[in-house]
């Protein structure tokens, strides 16, 4: 009851300082000496969303049903650690999240910019205040998290049993701060053009915002991805999923971005490209939020929604890209009047050429994505865009992609290079093609397109090695992040290759042989747990040398609301992960079991993680250099 | 043509009970039902899914493999049936000629101007 009131007041007053906060940042833009009362006021900002953001969880700890959300989101016997997950698993909690991030990040920014142009900071901040007083506005008008319900029901409705899981409560708190990121690198980049400060300098500074949004996208699709691995239930852990397509395209932009970041750091070049990208970027995340949000996308991912919020931040969204359109096209001096020389083989070329790949791959998944909502809403023919699509149209590109990838980073700034050791990585080369070979004549199959893929992806494997251990030592975290993702293509490439499985039914006391592995189906236990009943089945799994593995998938009956999941056991080695999951056939003693064998599965994770160490590398270097 | 089908069915047949060709028909209708979309639920293919429909789909897939529809034959049929919305691949046609081409369209136009962008900085 207090809490709720509490936080319903304290974001009505957040979102009056924003209002005073953007004013005064006005009136000193014009007298060019900051006011120090921003500082003081944004941390007031910060502090009373906060407060907002707490007393919703306090709602949700205590289970207070006067409050709207909580009620549509909560229930008593759910553990107290998902009753506070709770808190973000809903559509006016996770926006309330995203407040507070875009308002710590601004914070952040603040009190961490004090050696750069004023005027700069300033404008950044006016930007940021629009975003945040837009997001106030949507919060308050169209998804208050503290509305308030009489009577006081005694019950809640309870949280979405698929997403009563220690991945999922931590993946979107991850994803957003790398959305949100974003937010602040856009309006950092409309300050820069309108004060034509788009130079090395700020290359230098703005990388460190790009690196920590790109940091968190990344470790937030991976949380995702394992989530999705597990808890669904089918072995996958990526379906080109409209939502997952969603996260994926900032991912990428940004990726891009941060290439092109490097290029405008050491040679001032591609100004314009780096505005450009900088304003893609966070459109594609709002955007992200409008499809997800809106409940136009038909995925397994949207649990909660509402056409009218879509309105709001789709006008929203239109608003702020018309401002950026407009400061581009007014205030964009990159007229490059000074004639700087390009060589065609130069570290500069090859990060055109990342980038050139990058956006064509962009606009796959983007037109995948919106193509059949565009179709639907014409001319009413539904189709569906799916794996196959993505597939064929990526899978090519991702050939000379991979090959350039290998190529590009031994190249040289500005000058032309010649690659030395062209012997050597020709030989590297028909290694590769030698392995792909022969991994595909051992599984019997042949498929040229694939064989190619897998021998470009070993060769980027092997050249990333190489440079891993030549010897400067001093960009680690590039070669560590570029050995990752080898890795990551690779293992998803032998993953998909390498990966069997055996659906059948089977009841209690029957077995069935699968390649060289007996499976035996035990027993069947009931239990009773604290919010669902759980019905585990006992599998024995043996092979060929006698070595035996139990495997304890487990069906949950949740009680509030009524749904059953089923959670697979997952035995996972360095190699090889084995995934055993059963479900219920209706009105039958038999289960439906589906083992699948998935080698490499851990490398995915392992590799998408050095990515990001490699990512988190680099950070370091940037905040130490400073 | 009726005797070609006779001849298949009993090609079929004569291979039914080889564990072999069950195997690789297993094989096949995992490939179909993974192209499939389950229509009652959100965002799920027939193959993840565990929904009446897609239990019966399943069923109904391995009927017409046995029967000796090619997976071509199939996909053209559950489209007769469901519409085009059930099938993930989605063939190049009226409607979707921009889906496929636009992305590739897109990708030489960057390329064309890197390259202008370049040569011409070279002049």
């Amino acid at each position: 009851m207090l809490a709720n009131h509490i936080g319903h007041y304290s974001l009505v007053i957040g979102l009056l300082t924003s209002i005073l906060i953007f004013l005064l940042s006005l009136k000193s833009y014009k007298s060019q000496i900051i006011d120090k009362r921003i500082f003081s006021i944004s941390f007031l900002q910060l502090f009373f969303v906060l407060i907002s953001f707490l007393s919703l969880v306090i709602c949700f700890v205590i289970s207070d049903f006067s409050n709207e959300t909580v009620f549509n989101n909560s229930h008593t016997n759910k553990p107290i650690f998902y009753k506070i997950s709770g808190t973000w698993g809903n559509h006016e909690g996770s926006l309330l999240l995203w407040l507070l991030v875009l308002t710590l990040f601004l914070f952040l920014f603040l009190i961490n910019s004090k050696n750069e142009l004023k005027r700069y900071r300033i404008l950044t901040v006016v930007f940021q205040q629009v975003i945040i007083i837009g997001f106030f506005l949507f919060v308050l008008i169209t998804s208050n998290p503290f509305n308030y319900l009489f009577p006081i029901p005694m019950e809640g409705l309870g949280l979405n049993p698929i997403l009563q899981d220690p991945a999922l409560a931590i993946h979107p708190p991850i994803l957003y701060v790398g959305y949100v990121g974003s937010s602040l690198i856009f309006s950092a980049t409309l300050a820069a053009v309108i004060e034509n400060y788009i130079s090395k300098n700020w290359a230098k500074n703005i990388k460190i915002w790009i690196l920590i949004s790109w940091i968190f996208l990344t470790i937030g699709i991976m949380v995702g991805s394992i989530w999705a691995y597990y808890e669904l239930g089918w072995g996958g852990f990526w379906f080109w999923d409209p939502v997952e397509n969603v996260s994926l395209m900032p991912w990428i932009c940004l990726t891009a971005l941060l290439h092109c970041i490097l290029v405008l750091e050491k040679r001032e070049l591609l100004k314009s490209w780096t505005i450009i990208l900088s304003i893609a970027t966070f459109t594609l995340s709002m955007c992200g939020t409008f499809l997800v949000r809106s409940g136009i996308l038909n995925s397994v991912h949207t649990f909660a929604n509402d056409p009218s919020r879509g309105i709001f931040i789709l006008c929203f969204l239109f608003f702020l890209i018309i401002i950026a359109l407009i400061i581009f096209f007014i205030f964009n001096k990159d007229k490059q009047k000074d004639y700087k020389k390009i060589y065609f083989f130069s570290k500069e070329v090859s990060i055109l050429v990342n980038n050139w790949f990058l956006m064509y791959f962009l606009s796959v998944v983007l037109i995948g994505t919106l193509y059949p909502i565009f179709l639907e809403v014409l001319i009413d023919h539904k189709i569906s865009v799916g794996p196959p699509f993505y597939n064929k149209l990526i899978v090519p590109f991702l050939i000379f992609f991979l090959i350039f990838m290998s190529l590009g980073p031994n190249l040289k700034w500005i000058k032309e290079t010649n690659i030395k050791n062209k012997f050597q990585l020709f030989i590297f080369f028909f290694i590769s093609l030698i392995i792909s070979f022969i991994i595909y004549k051992k599984i019997g199959k042949t498929n040229l397109i694939n064989t190619v893929l897998i021998a470009a992806s070993f060769y980027l494997f092997i050249v990333t090695i190489k440079d891993f251990f030549s010897k400067e030592l001093y960009n680690i975290s590039k070669k560590l992040s570029h050995f990752g993702f080898s890795m990551l293509i690779l293992s998803i490439l032998l993953n998909g290759i390498l990966s069997t499985e055996a659906i059948i039914n089977l009841k209690v006391g029957e077995k069935f042989t699968f390649k060289n592995e007996q499976i035996f189906f035990k027993s069947l236990e009931n239990n009773q747990k604290e919010n669902y009943q759980s019905v585990v089945g006992y599998f024995k799994v043996e092979d060929d040398k006698k070595n035996i593995s139990l495997f304890k998938p487990e069906l949950r009956i949740y009680d509030q609301p009524v749904v059953i999941t089923s959670e697979a056991d997952i035995k996972t080695t360095f190699f090889r992960d084995r995934f055993l999951v059963m479900n219920t056939i209706k009105g039958n003693e038999y289960f439906n079991v589906r083992y699948q064998v998935k080698p490499f599965m851990i490398w995915i994770w392992i590799s998408t993680l050095l990515l990001a160490i490699g990512g988190f590398l680099s950070l370091y270097n940037r905040l130490y250099e400073k | 043509m009726k005797l070609s089908k006779i001849f298949f069915l009993l090609f079929i047949i004569l291979n039914f009970f080889s564990i072999c060709h069950a195997e690789k028909n297993d094989q096949l209708t995992i490939k179909i039902s993974k192209n499939l979309r389950c229509l009652t639920c959100q965002g799920q293919s027939i193959y993840d899914s565990q929904s009446d429909f897609a239990v019966s789909m399943k069923i109904l897939i391995n009927k017409k493999i046995e029967q000796g529809l090619s997976e071509k034959e199939i996909y053209e049929l559950l489209k007769d049936k469901y519409g085009e919305w059930i099938v993930y691949d989605t063939n190049f046609n009226r409607n979707t000629f921009i889906l496929w081409g636009l992305p590739v369209l897109l990708f030489f136009l960057g390329g064309a101007i890197i390259l202008r962008k370049l040569v011409f900085r070279k002049v």
